[in-house]
């Protein structure tokens, strides 16, 4: 199509042509046009409107045609704004109005869109230290209206630094700041306020520019880019740049003047309605992101993600405040009743172990000051205590007989007992316990427990590994095993620990279980180690689990399939929201009571070191 | 040796705080679930679910979850503590909290430690008091399982009074789409001279 002379109201014109492609050479792809009075270029940052959408999106132009039935279309390559894809940001923005330019394959990259949805030009500048990219200025910077650095994988679904050289098969040249762009000083004096200050500044460009590079293909989108720079200085009285910009030298009569107020306005309503509606907004953008996405899983999963930020933007965010609120209200009112229930259930356990009355005896030949010493050390956090016995061990080794943490312990205790408090020296063969990394612990578990050799240790420090477990053994016992400590949960004692051990032999196993119940092996920190026999539960069956349901009716829908096989975020307004409050309604209490049962056995448990005599 | 074993530690409680624990799950739920489930927060490194040889069989599974960085650990578990989240089934959410170092059975010794121990004779007055605290540790344990066990029951009874309100749920809202449906509405919106738009019916569970 040949240029159209300039008349009232131009919708539309093209601009420079480019070449002819298609397969059946019908297409004539563009460099430039002019729509809606402003003047756009191949490589342009523009605002794009979807139907329907309040806000707009952010792109570049990497492709303008016009198809042989006359429809215009153009190419645009994305990028993403922070909020778009917050499940990805993992650091912190380089800049308040730093977006990400889409890059890698798949889904989000780039769409074809109808160039009647552009919606005006948008300055965007590459803050890149790279080498290629001509760096700005701090006066362009502030001047933009976005920056961006990094990219956005979309295949990868991660942010990257490096810019390689196609994006999108475009050349990154066009990706950074075009060269001749850097010259805002002189775009500031001519600060728009006639037409002809901003020819005159144009020209200077373009005459900059064509001293600079020696393509006339450059040359336009470099004027472009400076012209860029001129709305945003002098933001009042923009439009009448706006509407020099570009390759039609000639001024071009149409001024709509609010055109730049409709580019700016996106921009402003984009944040204020950004609030309200997110959600459409978002949705569509993660429908469009997952759309070709083959793993379900992330698909939902992006999409609460993002609805995830909506409630958090939103009202709804005081709404779910409230359940909260309210079911830590139940929580304590709960509680009251738990706690008697729970005593009962104390009262029940302390039934099933006879307990020796000798607290009597015990109590009536502590010493005071012996008391002192003692009842300091249950209430210090372990690791404290274990530190000053560390300590005191450092300095005392094999001299000092005695294992524990009073200086005062004297070799009369030692006398006394006869025993030698030993340090803990390393299983010899610990090396070679790499033997059996072949066979899995849990099949040696199993073997073990068959033959009789497993054994159970309790009342160990919590912290300690596996080695140290093994080491202990070997130093009481001169026995070799294997050892491995139970892992914590939720809901482990926070105040001992357990190891299961393999033996070598059933009788080494039965042995040194009854040994350790006739005397007593003290650990560090007052801890007689208790071993038992256990019996371990192997089956890995597990059928029923309290809290998943299905109606049995759905069950073969395929969307419920899908619902239930996807790992998702559950949104306020379901059924399924208030099930899952009360579940978590549940593990508070539970947790509360926890804390609770752990603190009185704490208590029991200084009780009983209280009476522990040393002298 | 000694720094290296320091090193050693130090690896391991970076990793400590990059790891997330997740309890509640179910025993559906596999590792492959996990990873895609936390993939938007992040790069998964390790799942590792726990054993469980002494606990009930129908407690629920946990499993510790390495991430790369420790943000998206952060991310992770703010995150589920906001929102309940479901996987492989509603509406029971999983949970997740930041790990210690006693969660991890491979955990390397601490560096520095010195242990002593020694048997204590029997004609030792503490010995007596040694007694005493074995069999409080016989004890609590027997506590604690009496606990895991109400808590269990507990459990199971929330998912059956759920269960019910879920069918009574369900039972209603398919009456709803079936009067609605067979035209019951409509006859009845005539007779007592009421318009009905054209809405969809009223919204199922999930």
């Amino acid at each position: 199509m040949a240029e159209v002379g300039g008349t009232e109201y131009n919708e539309f014109k093209w601009g420079k042509k480019r070449r002819i492609g298609g397969k059946k050479r019908d297409v004539q792809f563009y460099e430039s046009f002019t729509y809606d009075g402003v003047d756009y270029t191949l490589y342009d940052n523009i605002y794009l409107y979807k139907e329907g959408e309040s806000f707009p999106y952010l792109g570049k132009l990497i492709k303008i045609w016009e198809t042989a039935d006359k429809s215009k279309k153009v190419k645009v390559l994305w990028f993403f704004q922070p909020w778009e894809i917050s499940n990805y940001i993992v650091d912190e923005l380089a800049h308040p109005k730093e977006i990400f330019l889409a890059t890698g394959e798949g889904e989000g990259l780039a769409n074809i869109n109808p160039l009647e949805s552009i919606n005006g030009r948008c300055n965007v500048v590459c803050i890149s230290k790279d080498s290629r990219n001509p760096q700005p200025s701090d006066r362009d910077i502030k001047m933009a209206d976005f920056v961006f650095y990094r990219t956005f994988d979309v295949g990868l679904r991660t942010i990257m630094d490096r810019i390689d050289e196609k994006i999108a098969g475009t050349e990154v040249k066009f990706i950074f700041n075009r060269p001749g762009f850097l010259e805002p000083s002189s775009v500031h004096n001519f600060s728009a306020d006639d037409k002809n200050a901003s020819e005159n500044a144009m020209e200077i460009n373009g005459r900059v520019i064509l001293s600079k590079l020696n393509s006339s293909e450059n040359q336009i989108p470099e004027d472009d880019r400076q012209e860029e720079q001129k709305p945003v200085v002098a933001e009042k009285l923009a439009p009448n740049d706006r509407q020099e910009n570009g390759f039609n030298y000639k001024s071009a009569s149409s001024f709509k003047v609010e055109e730049n107020s409709d580019v700016k306005v996106p921009s402003v309503k984009h944040n204020i309605s950004q609030r309200e509606k997110l959600v459409s907004g978002v949705v569509t953008e993660s429908c469009e992101l997952a759309k070709a996405n083959d793993r379900q899983e992330n698909t939902s999963g992006d999409k609460t993600g993002f609805r995830r930020d909506v409630k958090e933007n939103a009202d709804s965010e005081v709404s779910s405040v409230k359940p909260q609120n309210s079911s830590i209200e139940k929580i304590d009112h709960i509680n009251q009743v738990k706690v008697d229930e729970k005593l009962k259930y104390m009262k029940d356990a302390s039934e099933l172990d006879e307990r020796p009355h000798k607290k009597a005896k015990l109590n009536s030949s502590v010493k005071v000051s012996n008391d002192d010493e003692n009842s300091r050390h249950p209430t210090d956090p372990r690791w404290t205590t274990k530190k000053s016995s560390d300590k005191l061990k450092i300095d005392d080794k094999l001299t000092k007989p005695t294992n524990c943490k009073t200086p005062g312990m004297s070799p009369n205790d030692g006398k006394r007992t006869g025993d030698k408090a030993v340090e803990v020296i390393c299983m010899p063969d610990s090396d070679r316990s790499n033997w059996f990394g072949e066979i899995p612990w849990e099949e040696r578990m199993q073997d073990a427990h068959e033959h009789g050799k497993l054994v159970l240790f309790q009342n160990l420090d919590p912290t300690y590994s596996s080695a140290d477990v093994q080491d202990i053994v070997w130093t009481a016992f001169k026995k070799t095993c294997r050892a491995k400590v139970v892992q914590h949960t939720a809901y482990s004692s926070p105040h001992s620990g357990q190891a299961f051990a393999i033996f070598n032999t059933r009788e080494v196993a039965e042995g040194l279980v009854t040994e350790l119940d006739k005397r007593c092996l003290w650990l560090p920190n007052q801890r007689p180690l208790v071993a038992s026999i256990p019996n371990p539960c192997f089956l890995r069956k597990q059928s029923m689990f309290a809290g998943h349901l299905i109606v049995d009716k759905l069950k073969y829908l395929r969307e419920m399939k899908e619902a239930v096989s996807t790992s998702h975020c559950s949104q306020p307004n379901t059924l399924e929201y208030d099930m899952a409050m009360e579940w978590c309604l549940m593990t508070e209490t539970s947790n509360r009571f926890w804390k609770k049962l752990y603190e009185q056995q704490r208590k029991e448990i200084k009780r009983v070191k209280a009476n522990f005599k040393t002298k | 040796m000694g720094s290296a074993e320091q090193d050693e530690y130090a690896a391991f409680k970076e990793k400590v705080r990059r790891t997330v624990f997740m309890d509640n799950l179910s025993p559906i739920v596999t590792e492959s679930v996990m990873r895609t489930a936390l993939d938007q927060y992040g790069t998964v490194k390790s799942v590792e679910f726990l054993p469980n040889y002494l606990e009930p069989q129908n407690m629920p599974r946990c499993a510790l979850v390495e991430m790369e960085k420790e943000k998206q650990a952060e991310v992770v578990i703010s995150t589920l503590s906001e929102l309940p989240f479901m996987m492989s089934g509603m509406p029971r959410p999983v949970r997740a909290r930041a790990a210690v170092p006693e969660m991890f059975g491979d955990r390397p010794r601490k560096p520095g430690r010195h242990l002593h121990v020694h048997w204590l004779d029997p004609s030792d007055p503490n010995f007596e008091v040694a007694n005493k605290l074995k069999q409080l540790v016989k004890k609590h344990s027997t506590e604690n399982a009496v606990m895991l066990k109400h808590q269990l029951e507990k459990e199971e009874k929330l998912a059956k009074q759920q269960g019910e309100t879920l069918k009574a749920n369900y039972k209603k809202y398919e009456m709803l789409d079936t009067l609605m449906a067979d035209g019951t509405v409509r006859r009845l919106a005539r007779r007592y001279n009421f318009r009905i738009s054209d809405d969809s019916g009223p919204s199922t569970f999930h």
